[in-house]
């Protein structure tokens, strides 16, 4: 059973149709990159699945949960429970600024799921190490630089102990040397089978890490498959214009 | 010197209607406030109209007004006006509550506005229900905002107290009023305005050190 399922999914502001019958699914510990032109849809297509964002038509279904089907959403009930199998992790970090590290981490475990404290720390404690930041549990949010709030992001996401990962563009605020290491973590969760979704520009990285790319532009999929394949033989004259300039990076 | 002991003290006898009237306001005006803007930031389309009717009715006219309003004013509505007699100091916290409680609507709606976007966002995929939102996300950071406004707005509170005189509510102006008269002698002034600095002075502090332990 594919992990998660999308059907004809259509979203427009207005009359700008920004997702025109998008389709695609994926598997449990895949890690598919999706890449594409500013305005091609890519982050409004990850924000409907975790229902930042509302899709006029089509189908998502998560693990054979249907948080929107042929146009209709599931009840508030269903789409928390749906919506609480992903994870997210955003361009701008979205770090709780007035509470520590450790309490970005374990305040979602204590007061959504009810877990005790004293375990939630624990726990908090482990993925700090498993980011690289295990000294930084009472550090404010605002004294870590860029890249040590996204792992911070990323173990905060990771506490709730997610099916699937969706990052949204999350070096894109970062310089290079601190994109380096958000991705080192990225990385290490993709050997470690976690399904990820990752809408990105870091080529190199999607060429690298991820088990297929997929290409979107215009509201929908223009060409996926294994990163090579996309890169060394493009079906669409499309994926070859937007990857050539790549190729040799 | 020892009239000046006799005029602080006559003066005192009206401290605890300024600091009664003061404690009244601040506690009951805060929570008001932010139940009101709650009201004027939600969706709800009749709380949005009402809230912004008050603010207009209560910001737009004289606190003064209001007093008189509440103390003499309301007897005179026809059939219900009997039940509406308040004794002055009753009168007195009526008004000020709903009068600071529009200003904290206010003030609490600029810390709101400027809590991110991403913020929300961040707290709804953690799994957050509204109200946790709004209690463990928005409002610590909204109040950290607010603090310099709310500070200011509780100085403006100690000096406002003093209006309550015209209703005749015997706190600290009302005593030097009296002693002036009395002793046909202005030096009851200077104490009072001594009595206010302490008062504002305090507040000053009390701000100064919750900035500092809630910035972030």
């Amino acid at each position: 059973m594919a992990m998660i399922e999308v059907k004809g999914l259509k979203k427009s502001y207005g009359t700008d149709l920004v997702l025109d019958g998008v389709d695609f699914c994926i598997d449990k510990g895949e890690t598919v990159a999706i890449i594409g032109a500013s305005g091609a849809g890519k982050s409004t297509m990850l924000r409907c699945l975790i229902d930042l964002e509302k899709a006029q038509a089509g189908s998502i279904c998560i693990e054979g949960e249907y948080l929107l089907k042929d146009g209709v959403y599931a009840d508030e009930k269903t789409a928390r429970r749906v919506c609480a199998k992903m994870g997210m992790v955003f361009q701008s970090f979205n770090l709780f600024p007035h509470i520590s590290v450790m309490d970005n981490l374990i305040y979602a475990p204590v007061y959504v799921n009810g877990e005790a404290k004293e375990a939630a720390r624990a726990r908090g404690h482990e993925h700090l190490q498993m980011v690289g930041l295990a000294d930084k549990a009472d550090a404010m949010p605002n004294d870590l630089s860029g890249g040590q709030k996204q792992r911070v992001a990323i173990a905060r996401a990771m506490m709730m102990n997610p099916d699937v990962l969706l990052f949204d563009e999350p070096t894109s605020a970062l310089d290079p040397q601190l994109t380096g290491e958000v991705l080192a973590v990225m990385k290490d969760l993709a050997l470690r089978k976690m399904t990820m979704v990752i809408v990105t520009h870091e080529m190199g990285f999607a060429r690298e890490v991820a088990d297929r790319m997929v290409l979107m532009g215009e509201g929908n999929i223009i060409e996926q498959g294994p990163p090579d394949m996309l890169f060394d033989h493009p079906k669409d004259p499309r994926t070859q214009a937007f990857l050539q300039p790549l190729r040799h990076e | 010197m020892a009239y000046v002991g006799q005029i602080v003290a006559s003066v005192s006898e009206g401290l605890q209607y300024t600091l009664g009237l003061f404690a009244i306001t601040i506690v009951l005006s805060m929570p008001l406030g932010l139940l009101l803007m709650f009201g004027r930031v939600g969706k709800n389309r009749l709380a949005k109209a009402l809230t912004s009717v008050l603010v207009w009715l209560l910001r737009g006219t004289p606190l003064l007004l209001q007093l008189y309003f509440f103390y003499f004013g309301l007897t005179f509505i026809p059939t219900i006006g009997k039940y509406l007699v308040m004794d002055r100091f009753t009168a007195a916290c009526v008004a000020f509550v709903l009068n600071y409680a529009v200003y904290f609507c206010e003030i609490f709606r600029g810390g709101y506005l400027s809590v991110d976007k991403g913020q929300f966002e961040a707290a709804k995929v953690l799994g957050f229900s509204r109200s946790q939102t709004i209690r463990r996300i928005v409002i610590p950071q909204m109040l950290r905002v607010c603090l310099p406004a709310i500070s200011n707005e509780s100085i403006t509170l100690v000096k406002d107290t003093a209006l309550v005189t015209a209703i005749g509510v015997t706190e600290i102006l009302y005593f030097t009023k009296a002693a002036v008269n009395r002793d046909v002698n202005a030096f009851a002034y200077v104490v009072a305005a001594g009595m206010y600095l302490i008062m504002t002075y305090g507040l000053t502090a009390l701000f100064k050190h919750l900035e500092k332990k809630y910035s972030f």
